[in-house]
């Protein structure tokens, strides 16, 4: 007897339909299955055997096959456990034909019948929706994730003993359907604030600006000064995740397996800070199994890179034109894989080696050992750089301080405000921030009066900028203004653009 | 034409005419040099500036704006182009459009520090680089002493900005005295690591070089007469705020983070107004956000 279940395979991040067909006949008792699987795929065969007979649903002796269509996607991953049984269940008999269409059944089983969670539930649903289906059937402790999506019925079993239950009965799946929750937009559970910095005026002012404008961000400084402690809280001042950046992001988390046994969608801008010794794969994505990599994971949120002149410049090197894009392209020969990439990049590094540069006392670098540590950085990434600031010693009178900081939701209502100005000034192009201009749009979007062109010109001078400089300071000095309500770009703000500018290669060691 | 002659490297032996007068008066001084660029010119007034090469900023400000005044006035600055102290002099020299030579410790042929390279090429233009050693010949750490008396021959004094105690340019001082020229040490703080040096020469009777007009006075050049080359210090013209921002700013580097709990001002109008000084030429920016005076 034959039937077919509805199932998907997560590739990337994307899913993908595949049709779980089942087939039993006389012949050589034989589990055979097909459609170019991978081996814990057809590893399914023992694992759903065994569990049914756990179930009190022997399988006879019979020649049972099993394809997975299309033949030509290989499926991957152990998600198709759950509906291969079912779709033995219903070529048996047992289940009626009618109750498993328009169903999409996903998920790993146990020897005991016990089913597990899969990676990429999201988007099954959403695709399992799109197809037109009533129910999408999934393990309990991914239903969490499901039932986020509206319009269709998601419910989590947990045992193959529940999976026939709501096969068997409609009425039985309604009741144990997930109500989707409400998105609420204010949803913020941060445990950090930027009440906890003591000091680090100037950085706190230059994370601000960073943050309104989704500019790169450099801090240099000693060791110890509070380089990463900053950089965890700059996730806690940017606004609100709106509903499609949360989607963005917890498709990608779903399809990494990060979101089993949360509540619903990703609900915190991440942070991600991958040690320097992370390889490029793991950065950007890819692998044997193309997966999403930290900066997919960073999406919407801060990548933080700690220590940056340790990081591998083949590492460093991918990032490049995920910057510019905005996403990731990974090509295999298996075929070309799209992830999410909109990050804000943060950076630390010590000044030398040794870190103390420029106290002689303790920094034993010779001058020669200095400016090649800034060199170790590749150049292409320091150009992407906007905002570049230092951090200081921490007195102790500072750090027992008992003055009251700012607080991180002071300000994020500075860092919405200015974001707010960007929506609507941008409105129409393809680009949100400040920071994502490119320099032939900076006439139009950044005029300068003439007391302005004034002050650029001098700089550009005095101060040996590069072009690229150039545009980087107009498009800070914007967001300057931004956060300032101002509409026009003065000299202030150039100014203080000018003190925030990036590394300059020729800076280091003199 | 020889390959030498291709580079632009001459070799003046000690009976050609060319060779360096100062030299000749005393022994044991090289049989030839090496010359890329011009010799230092006999009847102008020269002036070694020598000192640590891990130096701090303190040392190199004071080296470079010696270096700048001195140039300024006329006087042609020697150095060996060595990180620290050297390359500041050579550099404050050339900010005064003055002539200035390095001594090296290899071939003329090999920019040693490689990091260097523009200040080198510099060297070409608006001076010279000299050797004792044949084009071609690596740095070994044998030379450095030995071209250190060269740098001292060619001087009319010798001036050492910053020195830790054990320091080469405590040679070169060594061989000034042999060679019967004064020495002048610019003091630093007590218990400053890179002034011990200085402080021992001082003590042995090495002048006190406070000021640039210190060594012009030793070397007979009327300050007022050359004034016209460098004219009135400028008088910034400084808003209020800028002022009070500027009387934190020393010769040491002062963080921004420092001005900022100091003039109580906000932190954007502190940085608004560091820039504003910068490009106005009062201060300099030595690393990120630390800032000295530039006079």
């Amino acid at each position: 007897m034959f039937s077919t279940i509805l199932s998907a395979a997560v590739v990337g991040i994307e899913a993908y339909p595949v049709q779980v067909e089942a087939d039993i006949c006389d012949g050589l008792p034989q589990f055979c299955m097909v459609g170019d699987l991978s081996s814990e795929v057809r590893e399914a065969a023992d694992r759903v055997r065994t569990a049914l007979r756990n179930t009190k649903f022997a399988l006879p002796p019979k020649r049972i096959t099993v394809n997975l269509s299309p033949a030509h996607i290989r499926k991957e991953g152990t998600g198709f456990d759950l509906p291969i049984a079912a779709a033995l269940l219903t070529a048996l008999g047992i289940i009626p034909e009618e109750s498993v269409q328009d169903v999409l059944i996903v998920g790993e089983i146990g020897l005991n019948g016990k089913v597990r969670s899969v990676n990429g539930v999201l988007q099954t649903v959403m695709l399992a929706k799109e197809l037109g289906c009533r129910v999408c059937l999934v393990p309990v402790a991914n239903v969490g994730e499901g039932s986020v999506i509206r319009d269709i019925m998601v419910v989590g079993v947990e045992n193959l003993q529940e999976l026939l239950e709501c096969l068997l009965s409609f009425e039985t799946c309604k009741k144990r359907a997930r109500i989707p929750e409400e998105w609420k937009e204010k949803r913020r559970m941060h445990t950090e604030d930027f009440r906890e910095i003591n000091g680090q005026e100037a950085v706190r002012r230059a994370a601000e600006i960073a943050a309104a404008g989704m500019h790169n961000f450099l801090m240099l400084g000693s060791p110890g000064a509070g380089k990463s402690m900053i950089a965890r809280r700059l996730p806690t001042i940017l606004p609100e995740l709106t509903l499609e950046e949360s989607l963005e992001i917890s498709r990608v988390y779903s399809a990494c397996g990060l979101l089993a046994g949360e509540e619903g969608l990703v609900k915190t801008r991440p942070f991600r800070a991958p040690h320097h010794t992370v390889s490029a794969n793991a950065l950007a994505g890819g692998g044997r199994r193309v997966k999403p990599g930290e900066i997919s994971l960073a999406t919407r949120g801060v990548l933080f890179l700690d220590e940056l002149p340790e990081f591998s410049k083949s590492a460093l090197e991918v990032l490049r034109q995920p910057m510019e894009e905005g996403q990731v392209t990974i090509s295999r020969t298996s075929g070309t894989y799209v992830f999410p990439a909109h990050f804000q990049l943060t950076a630390a590094m010590n000044p030398c080696k040794c870190g103390f540069y420029p106290d002689r006392e303790r920094c034993r670098c010779l001058p020669g050992e200095i400016s090649q540590y800034l060199h170790r950085i590749s150049g292409p990434l320091l150009d992407r750089i906007d905002i570049c600031a230092e951090t200081s010693r921490v007195e102790y009178r500072e750090l027992t301080s008992l003055v009251e900081n700012e607080s991180s939701a002071a300000v994020r209502v500075r860092v919405e405000a200015a974001q707010r100005i960007q929506k609507k000034r941008y409105q129409g192009t393809g680009w949100q921030f400040n920071s994502q201009l490119p320099s032939s749009a900076i006439r139009r979007f950044c005029p300068l009066g003439n007391a302005e062109t004034e002050v650029m010109e001098a700089a550009f001078e005095k101060m040996d900028l590069s072009a690229r400089a150039y545009h980087k300071i107009i498009k800070v000095a914007r967001t300057i203004a931004d956060l300032e309500g101002s509409k026009r770009i003065c000299r202030e703000h150039l100014l203080e653009a000018i003190g925030y500018r990036s590394l300059d290669r020729k800076f280091w060691g003199r | 034409m020889t390959s030498r002659e291709r580079n632009g490297i001459q070799y003046i032996r000690q009976e050609d005419a060319d060779y360096p007068g100062k030299l000749t008066a005393y022994s044991g001084m090289p049989k030839g040099i090496y010359v890329r660029g011009k010799l230092p010119a006999e009847e102008r007034p020269s002036v070694a500036i020598v000192g640590a090469r891990r130096s701090d900023s303190y040392g190199n400000e004071t080296a470079r704006r010696f270096a700048r005044e001195l140039a300024g006035a006329g006087v042609q600055i020697i150095s060996g182009m060595a990180w620290g102290i050297d390359g500041m002099a050579h550099e404050g020299a050339l900010e005064a459009g003055g002539d200035t030579y390095a001594v090296l410790g290899c071939g003329v042929d090999i920019c040693y520090p490689a990091g260097h390279r523009d200040l080198y090429e510099k060297l070409l233009r608006c001076g010279g680089i000299l050797s004792e050693q044949p084009p071609g010949m690596p740095p070994k750490a044998g030379h450095f002493p030995a071209r250190n008396r060269i740098i001292s021959g060619l001087s009319d004094l010798v001036l050492v900005v910053e020195a830790r105690e054990k320091s080469g340019s405590l040679i070169t001082a060594d061989f000034a005295l042999e060679q019967g020229k004064d020495v002048f040490a610019v003091p630093g703080r007590v218990g400053d690591a890179l002034s011990q040096g200085c402080i021992n020469l001082i003590k042995q009777g090495a002048g006190v070089a406070d000021s640039p007009g210190v060594i012009l006075e030793a070397l007979g050049i009327d300050e007022k007469k050359n004034r016209g080359k460098n004219g009135e210090p400028e008088k910034f013209l400084l808003a209020k705020e800028e002022n009070i921002v500027y009387s934190w700013i020393r010769l040491q580097p002062v963080t921004l983070e420092e001005l900022v709990k100091k003039t109580e001002l906000p932190v954007r109008k502190v940085m608004q107004i560091l820039v504003s000084l910068e490009l106005k030429g009062c201060i300099r920016e030595i690393q990120k956000n630390d800032y000295v005076r530039t006079d």
